[in-house]
């Protein structure tokens, strides 16, 4: 492998690495705390989770810029539903689950909406999902009257909370330290999603029709159900994250929550070395640009930067990122 | 790797040189280097006998060198002579001067007997229609050396004839045209000189009066070339495989093990017909028969597990996917056979090992994108897609276009023989020598429908041109 190709290749993991020797030659034990560590993973698993989802979208060619919204959706439906529920008599664990399948059926209709509408009503993926940005945001809205709705079961929070101990592990008062669920869920998702593309039919077929999707219709692949798939994977994901990011605050602020997860989805997906033009991408390098999108953040609020400066620094990485991966001239349109 | 080694060739003016050679042989390469696309990494390129550096195409314009790709670099939207003067247009007092561009578009257009104004939209025109844009480009720019890169593979017999006169007619003002072609015979005809590259060296350069397409073709592969088409089987006459009736306004039948033309000029709606068979595009009315049994086909996946293949006649755009590799294009029209859910990676790279085997497919690294792979072998890892669903109907468009000799005759070995094996295939070619040597029979179409049929004994490429334009026989 040439030296340009193992830079584009793994141009991502080695800046997440030297971020990560950065801060262990300046902030050092402080920075190798394992508190800290869990927290890189599971701060921003619920983006990590629909970053994933939206790895096998912009894969199968498409884009979806209503995940934000539709976290908002998503979670408010969980909440409202947590309440009945247990209003009604039902035991905490049972109600939180079904909460859970609530929200998580709530995001793949959503999804399957948009994938009906783009692969069916041939409408560009970009004016659909703006249009979910718009409307499943104002859905939210609704279902909250414009503002938070609070869970008034506190077991959610224990969930949000809860955790595997971390063995061998003491906190300062000599309690275990847990890694959280969300971690847990977010690497699972990522397992998964990895296997689906890379060992199964399914995920041949989204490669081949992000690749070219004519020639993936002439090969007898049913282009239409593949696309309407993974706009629904992605629904279905985008649930199970607003059930992570509910479960955190015990609420949803119907206005707040989920905003600007589209972007950091797709920051995420393009820094992990994801075409955006379809039929080339990884799941890894997508959990890799949302560890390095975290330990960003997380650097700017260790060495007290002023966090206005926050959004800058993630553009600056995000245009590198794609310059270094944009391959050699001759593959380029223009 | 070394595309070109130490190759020294001179072009005269007002001349028509050709430029023959197996795909491989760096002929493209070549081109591409006289016209500026590529730099080459050793030698000098004299112009008038002044050595030149070519920076780019735009540099190679500047100087009267214009090139014309087998792809034409058109855009569809804009007006003859917008495109003819894209990238440099024009200006009057910093405004477009439209006037200007259109009548020197005018004029060029003339010279050539175009048959369309400069102001008639690019997309709406035939391909050989915008082929003679690209030519008129060069004209206006005054180019006095014309590169053409298989200028005839994607025309019909007639278009080709008139552009041949138009060739004779820019030699005559002066121009030096290079003529790339696969096709032997219209190269001895048209050039004055040729020269033969073979595996990047300059083999000869000879005059073209008196030499013959299989002189040529021996010193292109190095050794001669016998019967170019193999010897044609008994006309089956079994079984009846696949038949229309009214299918588009189109009725036929196709035994077991026969090799059935479909002749015709671009244009004429053989590879539209083949797209409804397969469901790619709305039939319409019509019924489609196959085993005897009625059959509707809504997509071309109703068409695969039918048992109806159709190898496209776009390889890069609807044939095959060019950035990924060999295992993953020949198994894709298949891959339910190696598993439901989860893939037998280990059972899929087995499978493509076979082919490639079987029909000998050179695609070197067998992981990389078979985007650099050459014409002959992507249409071979194309077949080998649709051999994998195990066809009772193979439908082969266009399927020696911008492949190489040898490849060619290797492709008419590899239809006999699945025609041997019982397959029905039908052979869609706008070459006619190619129709002629290898089929056992012809539909030739008109405008979209059957202009007659020809039998084995009754083909000559007289009797099926005269179909084919609509012409009496005399």
């Amino acid at each position: 492998m040439k030296r340009a190709n193992v830079l584009s290749e793994f141009g991502a993991l080695f800046a997440l690495a030297l971020l990560f020797i950065i801060n262990v030659v300046t902030r050092g034990a402080n920075f190798l705390q394992v508190e800290n560590l869990r927290n890189l993973i599971s701060q921003d698993a619920a983006v990590g989770v629909i970053a994933v989802g939206m790895t096998l979208v912009i894969i199968a060619g498409g884009i979806d810029l209503s995940v934000g919204s539709m976290t908002a959706m998503c979670g408010a439906v969980a909440i409202l539903l947590l309440n009945k529920l247990t209003a009604f008599g039902a035991g905490v664990n049972g109600a939180i689950l079904l909460a859970a399948v609530g929200a998580i059926v709530c995001g793949a209709l959503a999804g399957l909406f948009n994938g009906l509408v783009i692969s069916y009503g041939r409408v560009a993926p970009f004016v659909v999902t703006l249009g979910g940005l718009a409307g499943f945001r104002s859905i939210a809205l609704v279902l909250g009257s414009g503002g938070e709705i609070r869970s008034q079961v506190s077991g959610l929070q224990d969930f949000g909370f809860g955790g595997i101990p971390i063995p061998f592990v003491k906190n300062a008062g000599g309690g275990p330290v847990l890694f959280y669920w969300s971690a847990v869920i977010f690497i699972g998702i990522a397992l998964l999603a990895g296997f689906v593309l890379n060992k199964t039919r399914f995920g041949r077929y989204v490669i081949a029709v992000g690749a070219n999707p004519r020639a993936s219709e002439y090969s007898a692949i049913n282009i239409q159900t593949v696309r309407l798939a993974v706009y629904t994977v992605l629904g279905g994901f985008v649930g199970l994250a607003s059930v992570l990011v509910a479960a955190r605050m015990n609420s949803v602020g119907t206005g707040s929550v989920g905003l600007y997860y589209e972007l950091d989805a797709i920051a995420a997906v393009v820094i992990g070395g994801t075409s955006l033009r379809g039929g080339k991408g990884r799941i890894w390098g997508t959990v890799v640009g949302v560890l390095l999108l975290t330990l960003i953040s997380n650097m700017i609020t260790a060495y007290h930067i002023d966090t206005n400066w926050q959004g800058l620094v993630r553009g600056i990485v995000i245009l590198v990122a794609v310059l270094i991966q944009r391959g050699r001239k001759e593959n380029d349109s223009f | 790797m070394r595309a070109l080694d130490d190759v020294s060739v001179s072009f005269e003016a007002g001349e028509i040189h050709g430029v023959v050679g197996e795909n491989g042989a760096g002929k493209s390469t070549l081109m591409k280097i006289l016209g500026g696309v590529q730099h080459a990494t050793s030698g000098v390129i004299k112009l008038d006998g002044r050595p030149i550096i070519l920076n780019g195409v735009r540099d190679a314009l500047r100087r009267g060198i214009a090139m014309i790709h087998q792809e034409l670099n058109l855009v569809d939207e804009l007006t003859v002579a917008e495109n003819v003067f894209l990238g440099r247009e024009a200006t009057k007092s910093g405004m477009l001067d439209t006037a200007k561009m259109v009548e020197a578009t005018e004029a060029a257009l003339e010279l050539l007997h175009a048959s369309f104004p400069a102001s008639e939209k690019v997309g709406r025109l035939s391909i050989a229609g915008k082929q003679l844009v690209e030519i008129a480009k060069a004209i206006a720019v005054e180019a006095s050396i014309l590169i053409m890169d298989e200028p005839t593979a994607v025309l019909s017999e007639p278009e080709a004839v008139s552009l041949f006169a138009m060739i004779g007619r820019l030699k005559d003002r002066g121009t030096t045209v290079l003529y790339i072609s696969h096709r032997l015979t219209e190269v001895c005809e048209i050039c004055d000189r040729i020269t033969v590259l073979r595996d990047g060296s300059r083999i000869a350069t000879i005059d073209a009066h008196g030499a013959s397409p299989s002189e040529l073709a021996r010193l292109m592969v190095g050794r001669p070339i016998q019967d170019f088409y193999p010897a044609k089987t008994q006309c089956p006459t079994g079984k009846l495989v696949f038949e229309l009736r009214g299918f588009c306004g189109v009725s036929f039948s196709v035994h077991r093990g026969e090799i059935l033309g479909l002749a015709g000029l671009v244009g004429a709606g053989r590879t539209e017909l083949a797209e409804s068979i397969i469901g790619a595009r709305p039939s319409g009315k019509g019924e489609l028969y196959l085993d005897g049994q009625l059959c509707r086909i809504r997509n071309p996946k109703d068409a695969m597990k039918l048992g109806i293949a159709y190898v496209s006649e776009d390889r890069k755009r609807l044939g095959l996917h060019v950035t990924l590799g060999v295992v993953q294009n020949i198994s894709l029209a298949n891959l339910r056979a190696y598993g439901n859910v989860v893939l037998n990676s280990q059972k899929e790279r087995e499978s493509a090992r076979a082919w490639e085997q079987e029909l000998d497919i050179r695609a070197g690294d067998f992981e990389g994108p078979i985007m650099n792979v050459s014409g002959g072998n992507q249409q071979k890892i194309a077949i080998a897609k649709w051999l994998e669903t195990k066809p009772k109907v193979l439908i082969l468009d266009e399927p020696t276009r911008g492949v190489d000799v040898g490849a060619k005759r290797e492709m008419y070995r590899l239809i006999q023989r699945l025609a041997h094996e019982g397959m029905a295939c039908i052979v869609i070619s706008s070459e006619l020598p190619e129709i002629i040597g290898l089929c056992h029979r012809t539909i030739i179409m008109r405008d979209g429908r059957v202009a007659g049929e020809l039998s084995n004994d009754a083909m000559s490429e007289e009797a099926v041109m005269h179909l084919a334009a609509g012409v009496e026989a005399a």
